[in-house]
């Protein structure tokens, strides 16, 4: 009986099929080491593999390259054995070697761009990584680190590939999207086999693949994933409802569209949770002088509105979170007022400062900072009698929802006096606005979190370059931003998880209390994955085929 | 030109019915945009997120069998299983309309609101939406097309009229507009625009763009024109009595190209309205919360308003009829002044 059990059970998990993704831009690189957007990413996740990786559901770290580790007491020296069973694209072994080459010759190689070298670099100071055998590695960090085992998810390469490369100084532009796609050698499930620019990669399934089911069968079951490049969301959901993609990434917005067709087009919408992308308003806080023109960034009067803490409450106080839900997300989504996502689970908090949408409380605020009303009550004005009027920067087309946003909340900062410009920009251009040009009022904008709070250290320490508000400080300019950065550097030499989040806890209080970016909504992740794949898991972190490798198609 | 061709002219046009028929809708269509703020419920920028993707409110005129002045119900939008809105209507209380109060046609007593063509995401009327965007869509392409006008009769009257090197520089010129694509040129100069222009700003450097690339073709037709005209014995006569070389492009030579530029102008009139409409509806041209009938369609770019609010489809029907309209007219006028068309 058991016997036959196991052979039904066995008789679910089939060899074969395929599965057709979209994706909404070509790759911009395979080489995941100088790569920074994350199209290339989605693309590089299925062929290279790390030490580590995430469990995508207790978010804690796991084996994956190597088998175990183990760790002296004083928490700086790791030792990382390797598997033995794992083979690279074209069937030679990984070794201790390529893990040292991919950090002592890639990574903190000086003329290489690596993407990755920040997190990796600890108060300045690199990791030494060493052989110890051709299994075995051993890494020794300057200071305890306590993200450190989750960094260790970095993509390792193959040296026997790219020596040739980094030895003629061109490793920079090795593997950019013109590379024959067998020439692209990773350890992943599965490996490029056909590139065509503009329209689909298509990935091919890796018979070498290390990992085995829990029944022993080789993985992965899938022969074929096919990535469509369609830029336009729209398209994407007109292709999966027609039948030519397999899954499509979903809002709130298209779940009453798709919801109904679930049992007769044959698929289901998988709600994953609340999604990592915060969308916020930030107001520009620089009081730098600009060195080519020796005149300051910002005009002085904006930034004494900008500084003022009242200023950013009452602003707060003016975002109609519920109703931008509604209207954009159809009732699908979450206001947040902390730095974190609930979907980045241990370290978040709902426990901080939250502020309901309350014109009369915003119009209170300002008049006790000293703001009022002309006599007509159409202008607000500062207590220096200047009228507060200032531009407003968005973003259009790719983050759809945020354009809209926009609207809304412009709409009620003029039902408060102030005079808003509503300005649509290129994604582009709004970025270079806030990392180099610094010519702007207030901006609507989004950034992508994660698990690990340390990861967000450039958007938060005051030395930052992603400091939207006031970036690149010598020392910090407000005592809350200097207890931020105390939060950041004690949080990242303890080890213990628990006093970890007491830390991390007080460093969103902080952020929701003192507003530097006001947030808005966030919204779910969803997907709609057509119902002819089985063991499918989707989650937050990792999406729907976070576990592509065991994914077989009924 | 003398007067009993201009009234042979009229008409010839007066009967052409289709004409008349497409004047009359122009005609409404103008009435709706001078007369918006009388006309519409609402200002354009009216918002009450309780009605995102209202559809059109129905106005009751029985109470039972009763026949009573004519009063709307409220609504309260709620979700479904599906997260699909559903609006329910609440008939416990009646809300009369009000005619011409507060210097409005219709109105009705808040919480309820009056939306004739249902609203769009943000709960704004789309009736009055639609009639104040006709103050921005009908009115740009005839601001437009009047500076280009000008440009085009002074460039290519003197183009015709002095030839040789100056013809040869200002058609080129011509060319070089001509030559790149309208679409684009418009997108790369609507890119050199400052990006904190007011709504007002934004308006005008539309205009301006939209007049700068339609000035060329016209241009090249009226030089056309004067290059033959100017041989003719009253030019001769009247450079004989020492009139000034402007004096006769303006009163001698222009006058004659009328017919045809009028036509011509009506036609283009069409494709301004059209060019304004496809700048807006990219995101470029006049933005939220002012409204033209481009900005509008912006919304009908995705599928799921479209399929659950097919009414924020309507500014699109209300650019058809009034490109339709102009085009009509211009070939109507063309035809009235064609000489060879007549009896």
């Amino acid at each position: 009986m058991i016997g036959l059990f196991l052979v039904q059970a066995q008789a679910a998990s089939r060899y074969g099929g395929s599965l057709v993704e979209a994706v909404s831009s070509d790759p911009k690189t395979f080489n995941d080491i100088v790569s920074t957007d994350a199209n290339s990413r989605v693309i590089t996740s299925l062929l290279f593999e790390g030490l580590t990786t995430e469990d995508p559901f207790t978010l804690k770290v796991i084996p994956n390259l190597a088998k175990s580790w183990d760790v002296s007491p004083d928490g700086l020296r790791w030792v990382f054995h390797l598997r033995t069973d794992v083979r690279w694209f074209d069937g030679v072994f990984l070794s201790a070697d390529d893990v040292v080459f991919t950090f002592n010759d890639l990574i903190y190689n000086p003329d290489i761009p690596s993407s990755c070298k920040d997190v990796l670099t600890i108060e300045g100071k690199p990791l030494t990584v060493e052989k110890i055998d051709d299994h075995t590695v051993r890494v020794i960090l300057p200071v305890k680190f306590a993200p450190f085992l989750r960094a260790m998810g970095q993509s390792i390469l193959p040296k026997h590939c790219l020596m040739k490369a980094l030895r003629d100084k061109k490793f920079s532009f090795t593997w950019g999207i013109d590379t024959p796609v067998e020439q692209i050698i990773g350890t992943g499930p599965f490996q490029l086999s056909e590139y065509h620019p503009g329209e689909r990669l298509v990935f091919k399934r890796n018979p070498h693949y290390w990992k085995k089911s829990k029944t022993q069968e080789q993985l992965p079951y899938l022969d074929k994933i096919v990535f469509l490049i369609i830029q336009d969301h729209q398209a994407q959901l007109l292709k999966f409802m027609d039948g030519e993609l397999d899954a499509v990434g979903i809002s709130g917005s298209d779940y009453p569209l798709l919801k109904p067709l679930e049992a007769s087009r044959q698929f289901h919408i998988f709600e994953a949770g609340a999604a990592y992308d915060a969308n916020f308003v930030v107001l520009n806080q620089n009081p730098r002088l600009n060195p080519k023109t020796h005149r300051p960034f910002l005009d002085a009067v904006k930034l004494s509105w900008f500084t003022n803490l009242s200023f950013r409450k009452a602003l707060a106080h003016a975002i109609d979170k519920k109703k931008i839900i509604e209207i954009l997300n159809n009732g699908l989504g979450l206001s947040q007022d902390g730095p974190m996502s609930p979907g980045s689970g241990f370290f978040y908090t709902p426990d901080v400062m939250t502020y309901d949408y309350d014109l009369k409380k915003a119009k209170e605020i300002l008049k006790q900072a000293g703001f009022h009303l002309s006599p007509d009550g159409g202008t607000l004005k500062d207590p220096q009698g200047h009228p507060v009027e200032f531009n407003f920067y968005t973003a259009n087309a790719a983050s759809a929802g945020r354009e809209a946003m926009s609207g809304i909340i412009r709409f009620d900062l003029e039902r408060l006096g102030m005079k808003v410009n509503l300005v649509t920009v290129e994604f582009n251009t709004l970025v270079n606005k806030l990392m180099s040009s610094y010519d702007w009022d207030m901006v609507m904008i989004g950034l992508t979190g994660g698990v690990e709070p340390h990861f967000g250290q450039n958007v938060w320490a005051s030395s930052g370059g992603l400091h939207l508000w006031n970036p690149r400080q010598k020392t910090p300019a407000t005592l809350w931003e200097k207890r931020i950065d105390e939060i950041f550097n004690e949080g990242a030499q303890e080890l213990d998880e628990n006093k970890r989040k007491i830390l991390y806890d007080e460093f969103q209080r902080i952020v929701a209390e003192k507003l530097p970016v006001i947030y808005t909504v966030l919204n779910m992740d969803m997907y709609a994955v057509r119902d002819k794949f089985g063991n499918l898991k989707p989650s937050v972190n990792g999406g729907a085929f976070h576990n592509i490798e065991e994914i077989y198609k009924k | 030109m003398n007067n009993s061709r201009i009234s042979l002219a009229f008409k010839s046009f007066r009967q052409n019915r289709m004409a008349m028929i497409c004047l009359w809708v122009l005609g409404l269509l103008y009435g709706l945009a001078i007369f918006a703020d009388l006309i519409s419920p609402y200002s354009y920028a009216d918002e009450d997120r309780n009605f995102s993707y209202c559809p059109p409110t129905s106005i009751e005129f029985f109470d039972g069998p009763k026949i009573v002045p004519p009063f709307v119900y409220q609504k309260h939008l709620t979700f479904d299983a599906m997260h699909r809105r559903v609006f329910v209507v609440d008939r416990s209380q009646k809300y009369p309309l009000h005619f011409l109060r507060g210097g409005r046609l219709i109105q009705v007593d808040a919480p309820a609101r009056l939306y004739l063509w249902g609203a769009d995401a943000r709960g704004r009327d789309l009736f009055s939406r639609i009639c104040y965007g006709a103050r921005i869509s009908l009115s740009i392409g005839l601001i437009g097309v009047a500076i280009s006008f000008i440009f085009g009769l002074l460039i290519g009257g003197m183009a015709g009229f002095y030839g040789g090197w100056i013809d040869g520089i200002l058609m080129r010129v011509c060319e070089m507009f001509m030559m790149v694509p309208g679409f684009y040129l418009m997108l790369a100069l609507r890119a050199a625009v400052p990006e904190n222009f007011n709504s007002v700003q934004v308006y005008i450097s539309v205009v301006l763009i939209l007049a700068l690339i339609g000035w060329a073709s016209l241009a090249r037709i009226i030089r056309g024109m004067t290059l033959s005209l100017r041989e003719r014995d009253y030019v001769l006569a009247a450079k004989t009595f020492g009139v000034s070389d402007l004096g006769i492009i303006c009163k001698h030579i222009l006058p004659q190209t009328v017919s045809y530029s009028l036509a011509t102008l009506m036609l283009s009139v069409s494709s301004y309205i059209l060019a304004e409409a496809g700048l807006s509806m990219v995101g470029l041209g006049i933005q939220d919360p002012v409204p033209s009938w481009g900005n509008l369609l912006s919304n009908a770019m995705e599928i799921v308003p479209v399929i659950f609010a097919p009414w924020i489809l309507l500014p699109g029907l209300f650019i058809f009829m009034a490109v339709m309209c102009f085009n009509v007219i211009g070939d109507a006028l063309r035809d009235a002044f064609d000489p060879m068309f007549q009896d």
